[in-house]
């Protein structure tokens, strides 16, 4: 009993930080709580969702189905387990019948954030890019404030090259988000993939942004000295004064990064400040 | 002369604990029926979008220093160009109100499990259970507590801390929160008292239909007209070397 108490805390931390820890979830499940689902108490709607998207994340449909009856049993008519379901065929890559409860839901509740976004996914797995940017600017006229899926058409538009758009996209998320680094860092990138002088200025700008939010930040380093690099290659006629302080800047930035990778040799730490450059 | 003063144990029996209990009760039976009573509150597409459409106009307005001059100005020419985002023509909503027929059952709804049973068991109880003394608050209070605590009984020369039947009721009604939130968890609907003050808020700012987006639109389009777009990295490159 004891062990139920504290896998349920666990599942509770993954819920609160947003992990994605499915198979660890999936594992808690069988060893303690699919035994205890009568005594989860007020706790047990969430968990059975919870534990849902993990199977389904997982492939381990027969557990998703299971948590999908228990809840129809509680919610007979609720859109929320539709779209749960609608998830589990999606793992099943049975796509037709997905989209078909997606759509039923829309139809009757055009107010549906979840299904909508669930969509665009499908379109995202079936590979049908054009389709699901058209499915998400549509989103977007309604959403405009959601953080989440401007993020996602961006990383679309990028699939797509069209960078000036994933850009703009980006913009909006600094403007709803001004202090994360990785944000700044991520426009940075787009606008150094864009390339031209332009660009290039504002690239190298975002990235001493960047650093500024986070001294850590090694890829900013590394952008500042490519940035500047390539302004002072592509400019033939700089001015001289121009010319000096972009030299000064790339000497700095690779001075940085020297000194950067001398106090941190070890691989252990290289590794940490990698993983910390996921959006 | 008050402490010689002696309650019957049987108004403890026969009145002062059953108003706790009726009071107790009521509050669960009111949670449940306007359970079975509530309807879903349908939200409009159009509502939504423009509450969120508000939300990216004040985080244009209050972060546009983070993005460069001219992504700032092609977003304000969206939201304030003559048929932008902020000068959306809408029909006006305030007209539909009164024939909208959800609204109202909705507001006979809300009658039906906030007033009708406060005046119900409130007057009951008075009828019941008027007259009596029922309990007295540990400290002595001045005259001026009387009417609040005295309702019912006339008797000038009765000390104000004593409490009577009718005002014991009312003292439970509003006090009772806590252990509803206790025993039916946050966000009940038996507390009478915070279902009044929303009552109260409702009647007087008439709130409860769809709010105009015309005004905040156009709040939010002055903003934005006179925001002034001050580039917060444009330093940044001499900042950062001369560390």
């Amino acid at each position: 009993m004891g062990n139920f108490k504290k896998d349920l805390e666990q599942l509770k931390r993954y819920r609160e930080n947003n992990d994605r820890k499915s198979r660890e979830v999936v594992q808690l499940w069988e060893n303690s709580i699919s035994v205890n689902i009568e005594n989860l108490g007020k706790e047990k709607h969430i968990v059975l969702e919870q534990v849902c998207i993990a199977a389904a994340d997982t492939f381990r449909l027969n557990i998703a189905q299971r948590c999908i009856q228990e809840l129809y049993r509680d919610f007979p008519n609720s859109s929320r387990v539709r779209v749960l379901e609608s998830m589990v065929y999606e793992a099943d890559e049975n796509y037709p019948k997905a989209l078909q409860i997606l759509n039923d839901i829309i139809k009757h509740d055009n107010t549906n954030s979840a299904a909508k976004k669930r969509k665009i996914a499908i379109f995202k797995a079936l590979g049908r890019y054009p389709e699901a940017i058209k499915e998400l600017t549509e989103y977007l006229k309604t959403f405009m404030a959601d953080v989440e899926a401007w993020q996602e058409l961006s990383e679309l538009y990028l699939n797509e090259h069209d960078y000036s758009k994933a850009a703009f996209c980006v913009e909006e998320l600094i403007l709803h988000n001004p202090h994360n680094h990785l944000l700044h860092q991520r426009y940075a990138d787009i606008k150094y993939t864009h390339g031209g002088i332009e660009n290039l200025e504002i690239a190298k700008t975002y990235y001493y942004q960047t650093l500024k939010l986070n001294p850590k930040n090694i890829r900013a380093l590394f952008g500042i000295y490519l940035t500047t690099t390539a302004l002072l290659n592509s400019q033939k006629n700089m001015p001289q004064k121009k010319k000096d302080s972009a030299q000064k800047a790339a000497e700095w930035s690779i001075k940085q990064i020297k000194k950067r990778y001398a106090e941190e040799n070890n691989v252990d730490h290289i590794q940490k400040s990698l993983a910390a450059l996921e959006i | 002369m008050t402490a010689d003063l002696i309650v019957d144990p049987q108004i403890r029996f026969w009145v002062f604990l059953p108003i706790v209990i009726i009071t107790f009760l009521v509050g669960i039976l009111r949670h449940y029926v306007s359970m079975l009573l509530s309807s879903q509150k349908k939200v409009e597409v159009q509502q939504l979008a423009d509450s969120q459409l508000i939300l990216r106009a004040r985080a244009l307005r209050e972060n546009c220093g983070y993005i460069p001059k001219n992504s700032f100005l092609i977003r304000r020419q969206a939201f304030n160009k003559e048929d932008g985002y902020l000068m959306q023509k809408r029909p006006p909503v305030t007209q539909n109100m009164m024939t909208d027929p959800s609204m109202m059952t909705d507001m006979l709804k809300g009658n039906l499990t906030n007033v009708l049973p406060m005046i119900i068991i409130g007057g009951w109880i008075n009828w019941m259970f008027s007259g009596f003394i029922t309990t007295k608050v540990p400290f002595p209070l001045t005259l001026r507590f009387k009417s609040m605590l005295q309702r019912g009984i006339e008797l000038s020369h009765l000390d104000a801390s004593w409490v009577s039947s009718a005002s014991w009721y009312f003292l439970n009604v509003f006090g009772l929160r806590s252990i509803y939130t206790l025993v039916l968890g946050e966000n009940n609907a038996a507390d009478q008292s915070r279902q009044m003050q929303e009552q109260m808020q409702m009647t007087g700012a008439a709130s409860v239909m769809p709010a105009d987006p015309k005004v905040p639109f156009k709040a939010e389009w002055e903003g934005l007209e006179i925001v002034e777009h001050q580039w917060k990295l444009a330093d940044i490159e001499k900042e950062m070397l001369q560390e």
